[in-house]
Parts: C-alpha cells; structure tokens; sequence
C-alpha cells in the first residue's frame, strides 16, 4: 500500500475498524514512514479537539423566541389562510398566465408592431360589426315593406269586405 | 416541550456548523419555524430526533450555499467554555487549546456535507449509524466522507503547526 491509501485508512487504524491483515500492514507501513506516523499522531490530536468542543446552552431570549413561534404562526395563517384556499387555485393560475401573457407584451421588443397590429384588429373588427349593422337595418326596412305588403292585400280579400275594383290603400 | 427538549441540540449543531452565535441563534430559529411547518409530516414510525436532525442539517446546507459562509470567519473560539481538561499539566493544556483553535477554524475549510458528517460524529458523538441516518446516506458513504473530513482536520493542523514552527 502507498502512502495515499494509508492515509485514507488511517481515521478506520484509530478506531480498530480494520481487519487484522490490515492493522498488520498498517502497523509496518507506519513504523517505516515518518510522514504517515506524524499524520496519525495530528489526527488523534485532532480528534481530541472536536471531542473536547463544549455544548453550549441555549440563551433564555432565544428560547423566548422559539417558545413564541406557534403563536406568531396561528397568526399569520389566520390572517393569510383564504390565500391557502384550494377554491382559488383556479384564480391563481388564471392570473399567472394573464401576467406571463402581459410580460411578454410588455417587454417584447417588437411592442410597436404588436400595437399596430392589435389596432388594425380592431379597426378590422370594427369596419365588420358596422357593416354587419347596416346590413341589418336594410333587412329590417325590407321586412317592414313586405309585412307591409302583405296587409294590405289581406285587408283587400272580400272575405274582410274588401273591394278588390277599388283596392284599399294606406 | 419541543423547544425545551430539542432547543440545545438543533443550536449546537448550528453554532458548530456555522461558528457564530448570532448566525446559530437566528438558524436555530429559522429551523424551529420550519419544524413547526413540517410536523403534519412527520412520520411516527421515524426517529424523532433523526428526523429534526435531518430537518436542521438541511436547512443548514441550504443556507450555506446561499450565503457562503466560508467567506466569513468564524467566532473567536472560547476558551473559557471550552470543555476542563483536570488531569492536564499546563503545557499539555495549552497545546489541546491550541488545537482546538485551529481545528474550529479550519471546520469552515470542510465542504458543509462533510462538516455536517464530522460534527455529528466527533463533536455531537453519535455513531455511525445514527449520522447515517440523519444523512440519510448508506453507511460505507458516511464512514468515508467522515475519514476524509478528520483527514483534512488533521492536514490543517499539521500544516498549521508547521508553519508556527518554521517562523
């Protein structure tokens, strides 16, 4: 074994976690090399030290602290629980995507044609909905003067006293 | 109950962790909050104590990686609670308080995984099993992960003291 790996087992030597053929190869290995001999010295130095680090106790205020949490807690939720509803998870996503949507009109670099193309849209839409309109009125008008029409020939029937050598007119 | 029972062990693992008593106090109250948060799903076939533990090393390493502690030094270790050393002569004394020194500065030098590993184990004294667990790594990883921290402690110290000595 070169020194590398002996310095990687040398924690497992300290502890006797080793097997025997091992400890053996170790020992001779550490008899015969100085800089690994002084290595597993410092270690168990080492180890000492961590073990000798004290356990510090808590101080009163911060014990204070952590006592006051679920407190502190049963007021937030109370105050921020209707946020937690699952009812409104719907609301939620639906603004996500409204704001991801409106990002990215917003910081789009090409927002001026955007713009120009949303208001040709519009103006489109609308020129539509005015002639949809017009069209519209002018059936109206024409039904009118059918409707018309048609009343005045029944009232002209002779069944209703009407007198078709003299037409009845408006 | 929880606070009383379980305060002193998440702030240690804290202070050590992190080497300051200001950063360990407010960690220590970050973890709690997060305790409390987490106990709907706790596990009560589970270690308790693992589980908290488990809680606090990775709210611990989280918060390392956000901050970077390493760039920070440490507190000035103190001597006065370091732990009595009775049976010592004075210079067998001050040489394990040095050590001490230099073996808490050079914690902040380990990566936060395997200082988490070497805490638990040569600090906190518990087995190999039990930081397995709290790990939640198999035990051959935990074994090697803390050899390579007490190794590195261990160079630390070596190189340290080198220098004192070649001055």
């Amino acid at each position: 074994m070169d020194c590398k790996r002996i310095q990687e087992l040398l924690s497992s030597f300290l502890e006797g976690d080793l097997s025997q053929a091992e400890m053996a190869l170790m020992e001779s290995h550490l008899a015969g090399c100085p800089d690994c001999a002084s290595l597993l010295a410092v270690l168990g130095r080492a180890q000492k030290a961590l073990a000798g680090f004290p356990e510090i106790e808590v101080s009163p205020s911060l014990k204070a602290r952590l006592i006051a949490i679920p407190e502190q807690k049963k007021k937030f939720s109370f105050s921020f629980d209707f946020v937690l509803k699952p009812s409104l998870q719907p609301v939620f996503a639906a603004a996500t995507i409204f704001m991801t949507l409106l990002s990215f009109y917003l910081f789009n670099p090409d927002k001026r044609n955007i713009d120009r193309a949303i208001d040709q849209r519009i103006h489109t839409g609308y020129g539509q909905v005015e002639k949809l309109y017009a069209k519209a009125g002018s059936f109206t008008d024409r039904l009118g003067d059918t409707a018309e029409n048609v009343f005045v020939s029944v009232k002209n029937w002779k069944i209703f006293s009407g007198n078709e050598d003299h037409p009845y007119t408006e | 109950m929880l606070v009383n029972t379980y305060s002193k062990r998440v702030f240690n693992l804290a202070y050590q962790f992190a080497g300051s008593y200001q950063e360990a106090e407010d960690l220590t109250q970050d973890i709690f909050l997060k305790l409390y948060n987490a106990l709907r799903k706790y596990d009560f076939e589970k270690n308790f104590t693992a589980w908290l533990l488990t809680l606090a090393k990775n709210h611990l390493i989280d918060t390392y990686r956000k901050t970077k502690w390493e760039k920070a030094h440490r507190d000035e270790f103190d001597e006065q609670s370091a732990a009595p050393e009775a049976a010592l002569g004075p210079e067998s004394g001050l040489a394990q308080e040095a050590d001490r020194k230099l073996v808490w500065d050079g914690l902040n030098r380990l990566a936060p995984e395997t200082r988490v590993a070497v805490i638990l184990r040569d600090i906190q004294d518990k087995s190999y099993e039990e930081v397995a667990e709290i790990l939640d790594l198999p035990l051959g990883t935990v074994k090697s992960r803390i050899n390579r921290g007490r190794l590195q402690l261990a160079r630390i110290l070596k190189d340290k003291k080198e220098d004192i000595h070649g001055l």
